[in-house]
């Protein structure tokens, strides 16, 4: 079937597609080391950090909106300037069966002080004037485990936010969403939704890490060890100690299967040899499930240590991975966990816990 | 779709003489997701049965005598061939001139089920390609008649 310029197809007029939505749903769920939020459908993850301790994370509204969500979080047990003491004291305290001081009383108001500082120092740079309004200190969240205050400010654009500090996981967080200025409504409506959603910490001892369609919850004690965040290719890697899980994600998972099968495109994808480890396939509400399992040979366990930069914590001696297609969504997801014997439910808890459509 | 020489040249030099600290204009997002791609219209294509696209593209259009010798000596090919997978074939086919690259992003989104974001960076970046290799240029709807 030869073509050339002249074969007219049906004109698709941008109307008739502007509406449909790429993946229905009601909200999109963002989660990112022990932030979560609801945002409206399609906004998506612009910006983030890697690090825990203080960090950001924007969204985006989708297509040509002007709407962003910014958060920052630090902590505030942190101290500004990290010395030999702040290092050697917490095993001195260990040893000698202390307990760890209370962090240091948190000032919001100066906080949001700096903070509003900063972007009126930034306003001015580029000539415009910013007028910035607070409100007072009231507690919230369960047991008044907050302290927080409401701002908003406008210049060239408009802001409305919220900074709180939360006595359960000791963090300073400033929300905000900006817009132009006469979406003042928008980010009315945007503020609520955010503000009434937004957790700072997780509450069953998992955090969420959701962005991109993908939705999955990891046990505490991990953190973000990696990312690739490639269009239609996705993974996290997470560590404890020299334990792992690695979450990976393909999209177009009709155009890949048309070339492998499920078992031939995980195994040139998965981080060990899948050879000498147990395989059951299973096939689970319409999604076609492969798990491995198995025990590690010694040589792979060196590996594990060298990967988690010679940590010798929680060494690992089993694997276990799923894979599994999702047609609703058009995906492949992927979850393999290198564990501690001890570390018994890690991986049916992870699988369990994450949402392919 | 060519740039004015007066542009182009800025570009080049801004490119090779970085101490002139000549940049491009920012480009605004939303005018350029109201561009229309449309396709080089010297090239031809086949689309295969597993859905993907060979496109063919003519290696010299307009030979001066020398060179039409030389290939025929030398028995070069007309055109060279370029592969497009199933969903850059499908972004192909899209860019008819009608569509913009907002329905191309929408319309891929929505039959491959890809999220907004991940639509919009790979078939932007696809056309940007295609772009650069001169295999489709970019339109402006400039007025309508009523």
């Amino acid at each position: 079937m030869k073509r050339t310029d002249d074969d007219k197809q049906e004109p698709l007029e941008p109307e008739e597609v502007a509406g449909t939505p790429t993946v229905e749903k009601a909200i999109t769920v963002v989660g990112w080391q022990g932030v979560r939020c609801n945002l409206p459908p399609d906004w998506n993850v612009t910006g983030f950090s890697m690090d825990r301790e203080s960090g950001y994370l924007r969204v985006d509204s989708p297509g040509e909106g002007s709407l962003t969500v910014q958060i920052r979080w630090t902590d505030a047990a942190k101290p500004e300037v990290k010395t030999f003491y702040h290092v050697l004291a917490p095993h001195f305290r260990r040893w000698l069966r202390r307990p760890p001081p209370l962090p240091p009383k948190v000032d919001l108001k100066a906080n949001l002080e700096k903070f509003l500082k900063d972007i009126t120092k930034q306003a001015k740079k580029s000539g415009e004037k910013l007028e910035a309004s607070t409100k007072s200190e009231k507690e919230e969240g369960e047991n008044s485990e907050r302290r927080a205050m409401n701002f908003s400010w406008t210049g060239n654009g408009r802001g409305q936010g919220k900074i709180w500090y939360c006595s359960r996981c000791n963090r300073v967080l400033v929300a905000q969403v900006l817009g132009l200025g006469r979406e003042q409504n928008a980010i009315a409506s945007i503020a609520s939704r955010l503000f009434s959603s937004l957790e700072d910490h997780s509450t069953n001892g998992y955090d969420l890490w959701a962005l991109y369609d993908l939705q999955v919850e990891i046990p505490e004690g991990f953190r973000l060890a990696s990312q690739k965040l490639l269009s239609g290719y996705i993974q996290l890697v997470f560590q404890r100690g020299a334990e792992r899980i690695v979450v990976d994600r393909w999209g177009l998972a009709n155009v890949t299967l048309k070339k492998f099968s499920l078992k031939d495109w995980f195994t040139n994808h998965a981080n060990v040899a899948l050879k000498r480890f147990s395989v059951t396939e299973t096939t689970e509400e319409g999604h076609e499930r492969i798990r491995y399992v198995g025990k590690l040979t010694p040589l792979t366990r060196l590996r594990a240590v060298r990967e988690a930069k010679l940590s010798l914590r929680n060494v690992p001696s089993c694997y276990e991975a799923e894979t599994w297609h999702c047609p609703e969504s058009n995906k492949i997801y992927a979850i393999q966990v290198w564990r501690h014997a001890r570390s018994l439910d890690v991986w049916d808890e992870v699988v369990r816990r994450c949402v392919c459509h | 779709m060519r740039l004015p020489l007066k542009y182009r040249l800025y570009y080049t030099a801004g490119k090779y003489l970085p101490f002139l600290k000549l940049k491009p204009p920012e480009v605004d997002r939303k005018a350029a997701l109201h561009l229309r791609p449309g396709r080089n219209s010297l090239l031809t294509w086949e689309k295969r049965e597993t859905g993907e696209l060979v496109l063919s593209v003519p290696t010299n259009h307009h030979p001066k005598r020398m060179t039409k010798w030389v290939s025929k000596w030398f028995r070069f090919p007309e055109a060279r061939h370029v592969e497009l997978d199933e969903v850059g074939g499908f972004v192909w086919e899209l860019c008819d001139g009608t569509h913009t690259v907002e329905a191309i992003v929408q319309k891929t989104g929505h039959e491959y089920k890809m999220n907004r974001r991940e639509a919009e960076v790979s078939v932007t970046m696809f056309l940007q390609m295609l772009h650069q290799r001169n295999f489709i240029g970019f339109y402006k709807r400039v007025g309508k008649k009523s």
